[in-house]
């Protein structure tokens, strides 16, 4: 009787034991891709509807835009260049380069005028209200085109980054989010699980895998599954991969801009000695120290100084819990002052809270983290369901961004001050675009309680050579990427000391 | 019997009513979600109108039901792809999952409960009781990458996750399967302790009957009932997505799908997740029911 009983449990062990072996001999190690490993893949691969950031990065290799931006956020022609020829005429002149689209058509001045007047008149982008300021899109030969504005607007070639797509295929409705045709350097191969692309100079297959996992992703870079990672993972992840043998993690300044949000509806946080308080309660340098990337530095207002638009000579604000309890007392309240601080369900978001919670106690204040699914987090920010909130701008290339957050024009739902800011005076400056005295403005009336711009990293495997990190984060170092000769030894395992 | 099937019929039309009812009731608007913060109102209400939403709810349920009829589960909101289509993909990868965490449960639980069971109080019942113990308290995030450890980065035998290398589904069915299979070694554990004291498995004993059919063929087949029972229980649950095993071994099940379009408020593919889902369950139960009747005579369907 026992003997049975053993003979069926020795039998499912050799079970498992033989789906091991047969798994360890039949394993394919796929040469000559470049797989990357991302914590999210795009939603959709067309520009007309892509808002996430993974789109616009996948949608940035895929397709060519009119214009794009310089080290200093500065438009340079991509496309096509231009000429002012009016307050509200835009004449585009389309460049020689890039001028192929992947399934061999030329783009021309029609393609550009088909791609904007479908945005106009596609009824669920959420594109649409960007282009509102189009009256009309006049081609004038194959090479050029005109744009007719029914408002002024100096900052407009900024807002040209749309991919563009080619004329017939939108006039077939074609599915660009699944079968993307443009004309930038990757072309779209398969994309079933995980998305490949083909680089158009040498035909290098890249592959982008999505793992949700962080600590997933860096085992399988350590294994080898995977051969570039970038961003989203916690310090001390990053901490692990740079003391790993066989791989190289590269650090740089980054752009993207994180902050608190404050409500103004809140009679407490009205008070600007209540904001100045909180402003005074953090101490941004310790968490930059301690729990973030490498290349993360303070930031006092949402352009970087480096930013043709920023402002490099505003006054941090230093961390003195000392000044932010007597700036409490001076505003009257009786200590300690309780806020709520809603953030999302992301573990390093969670973690910085708990920090600031910490660092605020000293000031006398007590904050209570909530921390809420995504889609109810960011449906309570938009609805201004909140006290003080935290968040990031990703992305941000034109200080259009402080007409968006900031202008009393731009609560919600026609913009993205969610915080009901009502400065006159803000306004004012903005409406002039006078950017130093606008971001001083903003600086001094604490709209936002700035913390830093997040530094970016990409951990890469040795035979990965030339990725070069971008600020914001996109992928466009892959264009100059290249998979060194060297392979190694034991494919399968981490031992690549050999090299 | 004809009457348990029918009896399908009312919980599935509540299923549909109550999902229907819940995805549309809670606050927030699919339109909100496509056109973003800037959109003017009247695209707004054009695109409500497009997609059906300015219409009274009865009514949309009947449009819905008639769609599903035709096996029409919608559009997803984000991708823009068939709902019926994202389905077809995910669930054979759950499907696929569940069993192979089914089989490796199966063969490790009921092997252990009834060695346990038979060397009661012995220190074969002490091993087994505490392997048990211990693979039913590990967190299955936790479990997860520590079986990556141990057999993606030490030992180098299997992928780390993913589900284009073969053998990638190894490593996420064990970490399924060891939580169950602890749950079954106590069940089994239990169930055949109870039987082994029955005046009919001393009467096998008694006439003669080799040890090994006695539990086998006898007490087993008597112990079985509360075992089925368990096991229909997790299949189900296996069958509706495991979230986590799913997330953490990037595994593009029905669970996964459930979970990212909650978090994109992507209201016609959770409302066909959870249909799915609750189906799902509702013919393993069926399946459970009738099983029963096979392996215990007593079980009656009342006629």
């Amino acid at each position: 009787m026992p003997r049975q009983v053993l003979r069926l449990g020795a039998l499912a062990i050799l079970m498992v034991a033989s789906l091991l072996l047969l798994d360890a001999c039949s394993r394919d190690s796929r040469p000559g891709e470049i797989r990357s490993a991302v914590s999210q893949l795009p939603q959709t691969l067309d520009p007309r509807y892509a808002t996430d950031a993974a789109s616009a990065r996948v949608n940035r290799l895929l397709y060519r835009s009119l214009v794009d931006f310089d080290e200093h956020f500065r438009s340079t022609p991509s496309l096509a260049s231009w000429r002012v020829l009016s307050p509200r005429l835009f004449r585009f002149t389309l460049g020689p380069s890039g001028r192929t689209f992947h399934d061999g058509r030329y783009l021309t001045a029609e393609d550009v005028a088909a791609t904007y007047q479908s945005v106009l008149e596609l009824p669920d982008s959420p594109h649409t209200g960007e282009f509102a300021n189009i009256s009309k899109i006049e081609v004038r030969d194959e090479n050029t085109l005109d744009f007719f504005l029914n408002e002024a607007d100096s900052n407009f070639p900024a807002r040209l980054v749309l991919g563009i797509l080619p004329a017939e295929l939108i006039a077939r409705s074609h599915d660009f989010s699944r079968q993307p045709v443009g004309s930038g350097p990757f072309k779209f191969f398969a994309w079933h699980r995980s998305l490949n692309l083909d680089r158009i100079s040498d035909k290098q297959r890249f592959v982008f895998e999505e793992i949700r996992d962080p600590t997933v992703r860096v085992l399988k870079l350590v294994r080898g599954e995977t051969d570039i990672l970038q961003g989203d993972l916690p310090p001390e992840l990053v901490g692990y991969l740079q003391k790993q043998p066989g791989l190289h993690v590269q650090e740089s300044e980054g752009s993207n801009f994180a902050y608190i949000g404050l409500n103004f509806q809140d009679a407490v946080l009205q008070n600007p000695l209540v904001r100045q308080a909180l402003a005074h309660a953090i101490d941004r340098q310790a968490i930059i120290r301690h729990t973030l990337a490498g290349g993360s530095r303070l930031a006092e207002t949402i352009l970087p100084p480096e930013h043709w638009a920023g402002n490099a000579s505003l006054e941090p604000y230093t961390y003195d819990p000392e000044a932010a309890r007597e700036l409490l007392h001076r505003a009257g309240l009786s200590l300690p002052l309780k806020l709520v601080y809603k953030t999302s369900t992301d573990a390093q978001r969670v973690r910085l809270a708990t920090m600031m919670q910490a660092q605020m106690r000293e000031a006398g204040i007590q904050l209570e983290i909530r921390s809420l699914d995504w889609g109810t987090f960011f449906d309570d920010i938009k609805r201004g369901n909140f006290q003080l909130y935290g968040l990031m701008w990703v992305g941000i290339k034109t200080p259009e961004i402080y007409h968006l957050a900031f202008h009393s024009s731009s609560i919600p739902p026609k913009g993205a001050n969610r915080g009901h800011y009502i400065d006159r005076k803000t306004d004012e400056l903005i409406t002039v675009s006078d950017w130093p005295n606008a971001t001083a403005r903003i600086h001094e009336q604490l709209p936002y309680i700035p913390l830093w711009y997040e530094g970016q990293f990409a951990a890469t495997r040795k035979h990965i050579v030339g990725y070069q990190l971008k600020p914001d984060g996109s992928w466009d170092g892959l264009v100059n990427v290249k998979r060194s000769k060297l392979k190694s030894v034991f494919p399968g395992k981490n031992t690549l000391e050999g090299f | 019997m004809i009457r348990r099937l029918l009896g399908v019929v009312p919980v599935v039309f509540g299923v549909l009513l109550l999902t229907f009812l819940l995805v549309h009731l809670v606050p927030g608007d699919p339109v909100e979600v496509m056109l973003g913060e800037s959109a003017p109102v009247a695209d707004r209400a054009k695109l409500r109108a497009e997609l059906g939403l300015d219409q009274p709810l009865p009514l949309q349920f009947v449009h819905y039901l008639k769609a599903l009829a035709h096996g029409d589960f919608g559009r997803s909101i984000h991708s823009r792809k068939p709902i019926a289509d994202m389905l077809r993909e995910r669930l054979p990868a759950t499907a696929s999952l569940a069993l192979c965490a089914l089989v490796i449960a199966v063969g490790l639980g009921l092997p252990l409960g009834i060695i346990a069971a038979l060397r009661q109080g012995k220190w074969q019942d002490g091993l087994a009781t505490l392997l048990s113990l211990t693979l039913s308290a590990m967190p299955h995030f936790w479990l997860g990458p520590l079986l990556m450890l141990l057999f993606a980065l030490w030992l180098g035998l299997l992928p780390v996750s993913g589900m284009s290398e073969p053998g990638a589904i190894i490593l996420p069915a064990l970490t399924l399967g060891f939580g169950l299979a602890a749950i079954l070694t106590r069940m089994t554990r239990a169930s055949l302790l109870e039987v082994l004291n029955e005046d009919f498995v001393r009467t096998a004993r008694a006439k003669g009957i080799e040890e090994r059919k006695v539990i086998l063929r006898h007490a087993m087949r008597a112990a079985l009932l509360p075992i089925v029972t368990v096991v229909g229980l997790q299949l189900g649950s296996l069958l509706a997505g495991t979230v986590i095993t799913e997330t953490v071994f990037g595994w593009e099940g029905i669970g996964r799908l459930l979970v990212e379009s909650i978090e994109k408020r992507d209201y016609p593919v959770t409302q066909a997740c959870v249909v799915v889902i609750a189906l799902s369950y509702v013919v393993i139960n069926l399946l459970t029911d009738l099983l029963y009747v096979r392996l215990d005579p007593r079980v009656r369907f009342a006629v």
